[in-house]
Formats: C-alpha cells, structure tokens, sequence
C-alpha cells in the first residue's frame, strides 16, 4: 500500500518535471498557441511609451508592438514595469518583449538578447534657461551637479562624459530628473533628446543645450533562448522599414512633437 | 555551493562589498544625526504640547497631527523641491534628508517623551518644589531625567523605524545602504543579489538592535523599571 | 487675490486626475488592510497557541517584516520573486503592490493580535474550560470576541500606517495619489510646490479621522500597550 503511493507520487514528479523541461514551448510556440503578445513597457515614458491624456496607454513602442501583433493576428497584452522593473520581467517571463528606448549595453546582453537597433537616440543635457549654459561641455566643471534617472545609460554617459560635475541618480526616472532641475536641485539633467522634447515644449523655462553627447542605438529585447522570436522581430523590422511605416512612425513619435497635438 | 550560485551569484556581490559597508555606515550616520536632533527637539515639542497656554500647545499638537497624518514621502518631497525656493539651493541632499526625517520623526519622539513625563510620580515635581526648585528647575533636574529613562525601550523601537526611514533618502539621490542596493542594480543589471544584500543589511543592522535593546533591558533595568510599562 | 482665483482654478482642473489617484489609494489601502488583518489575525492567534515551533516561525516573520524597510520589501516582491521560476509569483505591479502591502500589514496585526488576546485576564478562558468549552471554543466564544474589542485602537493606528505607506507604491508605477500628482507636476512644473501640498492635504484629510478615531478608541477601549503608530 505504502509502496503504490510512493509509485504514485513518483510518477507524478516524472511527469511534472517531464512537462515542465524536455517538452518546453519556445517563446514563439507560446505566442502561437495562446494567441497573445505580451509586452514589457515603462510606465511613464512619453513618446516611447505613456498614459495619454485620455487615460489610453499609447506612445511609439507600443504602436509598433500593437502593429507587429495586428499583421502576426495575435492579441497584444501590454503590462507595464517601473524602468528598473523591465529586465526582471522579461527574465521571469512576465513579458515576452521588452519595448521600450533601451539601449543594448554589455552588461545589459549578460540577462538579455536586444533586436537590431530600431531607433536612435541622441544623449542632450538640459536646464533652466536663466542657468546661461550653452553647451552640454559647459558643464564638465567642479560644482556643478547634473541628475540622470538611476539605472539608464544616461547615468553612465554623465559619470563619463562629465566627469568632473557631481552626478546624483534619481531612482523615479526622468519626471524626476526634470522636477529637480525645475526646483533648482541640479544644474542640469542628462535624458534623450526626444523624451525632453515633451517636458521643454510645455515649460518654456527649460531648454536643450547644445551640441548631442553621444547618440546610442535603441532596440526591444527577449530572453536568450527565444530565438526564434529573435529573429522575426528583426526581419520584422527590416520589412516595415522597406515599407516605409517604421519610417512614419519614427517621425511622428521620435524626430517631433507632432504626438503632443493628438495625447498630450 | 554550486548549486546555490545558480540561484545567487556571489562573486558579483563580493564586488560589491565596499559599496555596502559604505552605504551600511551611511544610513547609520545619517540616522544617528537625526536620532539625537529628533530627541532634542523632541523634549521641546512635548513640552509645549503639555503647555496650559492654548496657543503653545495647539501649535504643538498641530504640527504632530500634521506630520502624523501624511506620508514620509511627500514631507520629503515638500522639503526637497520647496526649500530650494523658500531659501535658495542652501542644503545639499544630505543636510536636506537630516531636516526633512528630523521634522518627520521629531512628533513621534515628542509624544513618547510626554507619555514619560507623564508617568513621573507628581510627588517628585512637589518635592522638588518644596526643597526650593522652580518649575524650570524641576523640570531639567528631577522629571526630565527619569523620564527619558523610562522611555528607553519604546525610543529604542522608534529608532528602529527611523533606520528604515532613512530607505527613502535614496530617492531623492542620497547614497546609503538602499542606494548601495540600487546602485548595484544599475550596474549589474541583477535584481535579485541587489536587494537581497541591501535586506540582508538592514536585518543585520535590525539585530544589532535588538540585541542592543536586549541589553540596555537587562542593565538598566531592574524588576521596578520593567513594571513601568 | 488674483493669485487665489488663479489657484483655485489650478485646484479645480486638477481635481479630477487627483481623485483618480486618491481612489487608487483608497483601493490599495482597503485590499491590504482587509487582507492583512486576516492573515495578521490567523498568525496571531497561532501564536498565543504556545507551539514552541509555530511561535518561532512566527517569530522569524515578524522579525523579517519589521526589520526591513517596506521600500526593501517592495522591490523584492516586485524585482526579486519573479526570477524564481515559479508562475504563482510573477505578480504584476498591481499585484505586487497588495500582496507587499499585506504582508507588511499582517506583521502589525500578528503583534496586536497576540497582546489584545494575551490581555484578556487569564480567568476567563479557564472558566470557560470549566464549563466544559475546549479550548477552541472557549477561544473562538470567550477571548477572541474580547481581543477584538481591545485591538480596535491599535489596528486603527496601523491603517494609517497603510495609508502613508501606499504613497512608496509610486515607486514602481502605481497611479495612485502621489503618483498622480507628480504627472501633474510634469504637466504643470511651475505649480510643483502647490501640488505636493495638496496632495499632503488629501492625504490628512483620509489620516486624520482615522488618527482621531485612534485616538477616541483608546479611551472606551483602553490601551494593551501596542502602539503601532
């Protein structure tokens, strides 16, 4: 008697341990069978990815993703994640993509696997206008402090770049970069060009200083092993950029601010 | 051991070992400057909370109300982005997480130190009253002494949370140990050996102080001290 | 005068997206007290059970829970139990955000819920196994409905603890109050000051009856001793 459940309970553990490893799905099986693409994104991050004004999630990482799942004839399921939130979630399996504006870093490869780049962005500095800075250079100097979202290459650009100002890392993300500048915490903050873009049309007292400090390639990422989505995603990318709606869709949300009439 | 570093990877906190100790002696500093600022002004607010003059004590009771009543977080926030206005950008990030915990955590210092007031026998004030001392006197010599000493163990809990208080520093970019954690985490891009070292830490420090409570029971405290509460 | 018109204004439009924030947070707090309570209510009673090995676990918990930041906390459900594989943990923010919020409650109610019932004079209970009650019942009849009496002054104290600590959920992306009022102030950066004191005064008038009550409770109920606050 004691014997048999032991059998039980053992062939139960096979067949559990059988289930979960030798017959895994692959991502892109996954995405197959369920019918859903689910998508990582940052909580506030206008343009890339945001709330807009009429309490829609929207933003360019997320109409891209929404225009990938529309031509696969999938669900697009989007769950958004604090920034630092984003890789831990794509990892657990939370989300099978990660879109948003990250650049593909080494240590950031070590976890994850980034697509070719699908955008650009160009490192700016900014701060209050009546501050007199012209250049992003003018601030490599002692005494100055400029602020950069905690996690984000922007921090890792600051600390080499302008090594010589004090750089203080908020953890709440570019709202609060731009909080602190606006109080007059920092100097200035360090963020991407298209991101202030939304935060120095709406305040005239804050403005971009010149010059661009370095320009990095932005890409969505997967986990290691989902090859094949890998791989679509790219040739997905290549395909929608010949058609010229990658091309559109970069203008609209990246090159300007034509997004801030129709969400902001 | 192998098997464990799938799980946590141990190398890369060894790495990081300097970051924590420097981000653990931080939060103790820092806390430390706000524990003595907070009993100091502590003993003041009780007082003028067991003030007779109306307006002194409801001064008093309004501002523990008030900072009882919101969020650690927003009196941070409020302190950090409006002191910058009120007097011009004075305070570095330290001074000002000092002032904003201290301003938070002196009401909670202030209502414990007058439930100890109130707990001194009236017939030592009368005595020492009748041996000639004002109320001044009275107060400094003879109350105040044997208060703070019975308030010790619930002292001792309230800095307990004052350490875990000082967590938030980190988001108005302050390094200390929940910095270190995040700081971790920015580089590595590891989530999981960043916060658990950074709660590792604190529970270290937590044990710290319950065997330092422990402790101070044992030594100052007799059968009649215990009795007090 | 002006000024006051043009803020009164700045009030109004604001209004709205604000609610949205405070509901969130009413929601929050409400899903973490209710379900804190029960799981704090549940440990507390195992506790006073006098199981050497239930107590120590329970202890260990407690030990946890109180000597961590709740900030530590948050990041570790949210970043940290994800990374194991298992699919009951993958919890999205929202989740997350209840599920670290209860857990940070029930280590309250754990300890009010052991000193209300250890409060209740032993007398009673051994006369109810007198009568001829087990144990269970003379618990379940005689001291819990006792117990819950006493723990009413300190549970209240606890939910403003809830409330307060809600305002960390803007860390990782909740749209509750704070975080809604810092989309705001990204809208309107030039009125940050304003809006952070409103959002402190929306968080006082929730905190403040509940403190009151606190406060009003202790005197019909008496105290055991527990102040959470």
């Amino acid at each position: 008697m004691k014997f048999s459940i032991l059998k039980t309970a053992l062939a139960v553990f096979i067949t559990a341990f059988i289930s979960t490893s030798a017959f895994a799905e692959s991502t892109m099986e996954k995405i197959v069978k369920t019918g859903k693409l689910t998508i990582a994104v940052q909580t506030q991050g206008p343009p890339v990815s945001f709330v807009n004004k009429a309490g829609k999630r929207t933003g360019f990482a997320v109409e891209l993703a929404q225009m990938m799942a529309d031509d696969m004839g999938v669900e697009l399921v989007v769950q958004d994640y604090d920034w630092k939130g984003l890789i831990p979630a794509l990892i657990s399996g939370k989300a099978d993509v990660i879109a948003a504006d990250m650049t593909p870093t080494a240590k950031r490869h070590m976890q994850i696997v980034f697509t070719e780049p699908v955008f650009f962005s160009e490192t700016i500095a900014f701060a209050k206008a009546d501050k007199g800075f012209s250049s992003w250079k003018d601030l490599n100097k002692d005494g100055i402090s400029v602020g950069a979202t905690q996690a984000s290459s922007w921090s890792d650009i600051a600390r080499k770049m302008i090594s010589n100002a004090k750089l203080k890392e908020y953890s709440g993300g570019t709202a609060q970069t731009v909080q602190a500048v606006v109080a007059g915490r920092i100097d200035a903050g360090i963020s991407d060009r298209a991101t202030i873009a939304a935060f120095t049309s709406s305040n005239k007292d804050l403005v971009v200083l010149d010059g661009q400090i370095t320009k990095e390639p932005l890409g969505f990422a997967v986990r290691p092993d989902s090859l094949h989505l890998l791989h679509a995603l790219n040739n997905y990318k290549r395909l929608i950029e010949l058609d010229g709606r990658l091309g559109q869709k970069i203008q609209y949300w990246w090159n300007s601010t034509d997004w801030q009439a129709d969400h902001n | 051991m192998e098997f464990l570093s799938n799980y946590f990877n141990f190398r890369i906190v060894g790495q990081y070992t300097d970051v924590f100790i420097e981000g653990v002696l931080t939060t103790l500093v820092l806390a430390g400057i706000c524990l003595v600022l907070s009993i100091f002004f502590g003993i003041f607010v009780a007082l003028m909370r067991m003030s007779s003059n109306p307006f002194v004590w409801r001064t008093a009771a309004a501002y523990i109300q008030i900072i009882r009543s919101t969020p650690l977080l927003i009196q941070i926030y409020l302190i950090y982005y409006g002191l910058p206005f009120l007097i011009g950008n004075f305070f570095g990030e330290e001074a000002t997480a000092i002032i904003a915990l201290t301003i938070h955590s002196t009401p909670y210092m202030a209502e414990i130190i007058r439930a100890g007031i109130a707990s001194i026998d009236r017939g030592q004030s009368e005595g020492a009253m009748s041996v000639g001392m004002n109320k001044m006197q009275n107060m400094f010599y003879i109350v105040l002494p044997q208060a703070l000493a019975n308030v010790v163990p619930p002292m001792l809990g309230q800095t307990a949370v004052l350490i875990k208080d000082t967590s938030l520093f980190s988001i108005i970019a302050v390094f200390e140990l929940m910095g270190a954690g995040l700081r971790m985490y920015s580089e590595t891009v590891i989530a999981t050996e960043s916060y658990v070292t950074t709660a590792v830490c604190y529970l270290l420090i937590y044990m710290m102080m319950l065997v330092f409570s422990n402790i101070v029971q044992k030594q100052l405290g007799g059968g009649a001290w215990q009795t007090a509460h | 005068m002006d000024s006051i018109i043009e803020k009164y204004q700045l009030f109004i439009d604001l209004l709205p997206l604000l609610m949205t924030g405070l509901w969130m947070t009413f929601k929050v707090s409400m899903f973490a007290i209710i379900i804190g309570s029960l799981l704090g209510f549940f440990l507390g009673i195992l506790r006073t059970l006098n199981n050497k090995i239930i107590t120590n676990i329970i202890g260990l918990y407690l030990h946890i829970f109180r000597g961590t930041p709740y900030l530590v906390q948050l990041y570790l459900i949210y970043f940290v139990l994800p990374s194991f594989d298992v699919e009951f943990l993958k919890f999205d923010s929202f989740t997350a955000a209840i599920v670290s919020l209860s857990l940070y409650t029930s280590s309250y109610v754990t300890e009010i819920v052991t000193a209300a019932i250890n409060a209740v004079p032993k007398g009673q209970s051994e006369g109810a196994r007198s009568v001829g009650m087990s144990k269970i019942q003379s618990l379940y009849h005689i001291v819990v409905p006792q117990a819950l009496k006493l723990s009413i002054p300190p549970m209240s104290g606890v939910y403003v603890i809830i409330i307060k600590s809600t305002a960390l959920l803007s860390v990782i992306g909740i749209s509750e109050l704070t975080r809604q009022g810092e989309n705001a102030i990204l809208r309107l950066p030039g009125n940050l000051m304003f809006i952070y004191f409103v959002i402190a005064l929306m968080y006082f008038i929730y905190c403040y009856p509940v403190l009151r009550f606190s406060a009003w409770a202790e005197k019909r109920y008496g105290s055991i001793g527990v102040d959470p606050e």
